[in-house]
């Protein structure tokens, strides 16, 4: 079955049209990554499938039903989102932003029960956070701060998982930390996962199917053999790459190409 | 909830208790602190003794209990909503609004119930225009407080007009009103204010957990189960009600919304469960002790509590603009 659907997807800001009817559907368990260079429109496709961007034509499907028509509450109980950038202004403890994430199941009158607190528990423990409860959020560095708010989607028990540049800004062992606990949350809790992502050497490693954004528009999707070709790439991205296949896992991986090289190259 | 939680609230429930009886032992009247406290506690007694305490002191302790929670309540409040720790009723320019609101109500000869509508309304446009403004500046600090003290100046100055071409004798009480007063003998809106501000407060706390999740934003809040856009128009609407209240009963007292939430966040912690109520209680306080203290730092004469939350609130935002590196406040 199917988890998501975007059918004939038009939207963008103002006047800007920004995605220019884009179709595909995502299986229940895919673990789907959205790549496309800077101003491709993968944040603008993502807004639009977490319903914080209203479409102007076409719509996106949530098991089947239109997701802009579903009440946010039931929405959050069934789809977790992490935003690109997420600013906390107020000085939460690391265990009071979890259990935000357990609003959806318990409401504005009802009070947390043991279920809630082994979910927080179990939340902790899958992001490798527990040591990090009683700090608060400012105090944390990158990396931890988005396992926290990793902790905080799975708290929310999704079966569908947003996330948009979830390991920007991260050095190699924080991105794959991350990267590890969504392909465990993937394959453990059988969650569908649609990421965006800018490493295209992660996305080759990490996603089931990938989907290739130029201009808007869907250029190609496939898994990541048949999508990370050099011609796609030098296409899209407008630049020189080099694909080879990872030695350990034999996914294509990407070597880009300088300027300097290339001219040696064509003396 | 942890311990240090609830010993604070003890504390801050004992401090209530001891402002309240101390602010009705303060006051100008040579009436000795033993007497004053005999009658506090025995109200059938009689004599003019008994009066000065139960028909003066009391009724205005009250009032300031009820303005200092509410004030502090919606400073909890804004400052949640806009995500920014110095937005309150005062910096915000609401309580001009509401001020500019009730000088209207006065020259159009509203009374009674009518008269805190005219400074809802008032409340209500400032904090929708302030809203407006600085959502095009993405709420930062400077968007806001200088937002909010243009309008400030813009409210104050139509009220001056106001008070220029009114010849009504009512609209000249409101002058020194302005400053923030807690003396107000209008004995009909202090019987009907309690409605407003108590309810509001009441039903401010039952949002308290969709108001800590609105602090990660509009669109993260609505990813985790919250109506935003709804939930922060009842919050608003709410908040302006109270504040408007607040105005109609004793003018414009600054920063009080300022102080008591950031204290209160070093105290409590930033979960509005608990902050709200914490701040209510250290808020109302806060304004009586203030006022106590308007009553009897001058003999005979009696400063408008205004002043000393102005002076306080001065210092600390002053310390605050001082001690805060320039990426917090732009």
């Amino acid at each position: 079955m199917n988890a998501l659907e975007v059918n004939k997807l038009s939207c963008g800001y103002g006047a800007k049209e920004v995605i220019k009817g884009v179709n595909f559907c995502v299986k229940e368990g895919d673990f789907l990554g959205i790549i496309g260079p800077n101003g491709a429109g993968k944040t603008t496709l993502f807004r639009a499938i977490t319903g914080a961007l209203k479409p102007w034509k076409g719509n996106v499907l949530y098991k089947g039903n239109d997701i802009s028509g579903i009440e946010p509450r039931r929405l959050a109980r069934e789809v977790a989102v992490m935003p690109q950038i997420l600013e906390v202004p107020f000085a939460f403890s690391v265990e009071e932003f979890v259990l935000m994430g357990r609003f959806p199941h318990v409401g504005r009158f009802g009070t947390l029960k043991e279920k809630d607190y082994k979910i927080l528990e179990k939340s902790l423990q899958l992001t490798d956070t527990a040591s990090l409860r009683n700090q608060k959020l400012p105090e944390l560095s990158g990396g931890e701060r988005q396992r926290v708010i990793l902790a905080q989607g799975f708290a929310q028990e999704p079966r569908l998982l947003l996330l948009d540049e979830p390991t920007a800004h991260l050095d190699i062992a924080h991105r794959v930390r991350i990267l590890d606990i969504v392909r465990s949350l993937n394959k453990e809790f059988g969650l569908t996962v649609i990421v965006i992502l800018h490493d295209l050497n992660l996305a080759s490693e990490y996603c089931k199917r990938l989907l290739l954004i130029s201009e808007g528009r869907i250029h190609k999707s496939g898994p990541p053999e048949e999508i990370l070709t050099y011609k796609d790439i030098e296409k899209v991205y407008r630049t020189i790459v080099v694909v080879e296949k990872n030695p350990i896992s034999g996914k294509p991986y990407i070597l880009p190409v300088s300027e300097e090289e290339r001219r040696r190259k064509r003396d | 909830m942890n311990k240090k939680r609830v010993s604070t609230f003890f504390f801050l429930l004992a401090l209530l208790g001891i402002s309240f009886v101390l602010a009705n032992l303060a006051g100008g009247s040579e009436l000795k602190i033993s007497k004053a406290l005999y009658y506090l506690f025995h109200p059938r007694a009689s004599g003019i003794e008994r009066d000065i305490i139960w028909q003066i002191r009391l009724p205005r302790v009250v009032l300031g209990l009820l303005v200092g929670a509410g004030l502090a309540s919606c400073g909890v409040v804004f400052q949640g909503l806009l995500r920014n720790p110095l937005a309150e009723p005062y910096t915000l320019g609401v309580s001009g609004g509401a001020a500019l609101g009730l000088t209207i109500g006065v020259v159009l000869a509203a009374s009674g119930f009518y008269l805190p509508l005219f400074s809802i309304a008032g409340a209500l446009i400032s904090i929708f225009t302030v809203y407006v403004i600085a959502s095009k500046r993405q709420f930062s600090n400077p968007a806001l407080i200088l937002g909010g003290v243009i309008l400030s100046f813009l409210f104050s100055s139509f009220v001056f007009l106001i008070f220029s071409i009114s010849r009504s004798e009512d609209v000249h009480g409101i002058l020194l009103w302005l400053i923030g007063d807690l003396s107000s003998t209008e004995t009909q809106l202090i019987k009907i204010i309690p409605f407003f501000i108590l309810p509001g407060i009441a039903s401010l706390l039952i949002f308290s957990r969709d108001l800590n999740i609105l602090t990660l934003g509009e669109e993260k809040a609505m990813h985790l189960g919250v109506n935003s856009k709804q939930i922060k128009k009842i919050l608003f609407v709410i908040a302006s009600l109270i504040t408007g209240a607040c105005v109609a009963v004793s003018g414009i007292i600054g920063f009080v919304g300022l102080l008591i939430p950031h204290f209160m966040r070093r105290f409590i912690g930033v979960d509005h469960r608990f902050l709200l109520p914490a701040s209510c209680i250290a808020g109302a306080s806060f304004l009586v002790l203030c006022d106590a203290l308007a009553r009897i730092i001058i003999q005979p004469l009696e400063l408008p509590v205004g002043v000393i939350t102005g002076v306080f609130g001065g210092i600390f935002f002053l310390g605050f603009l001082l001690k805060s590196k320039r990426w917090e406040i732009f």
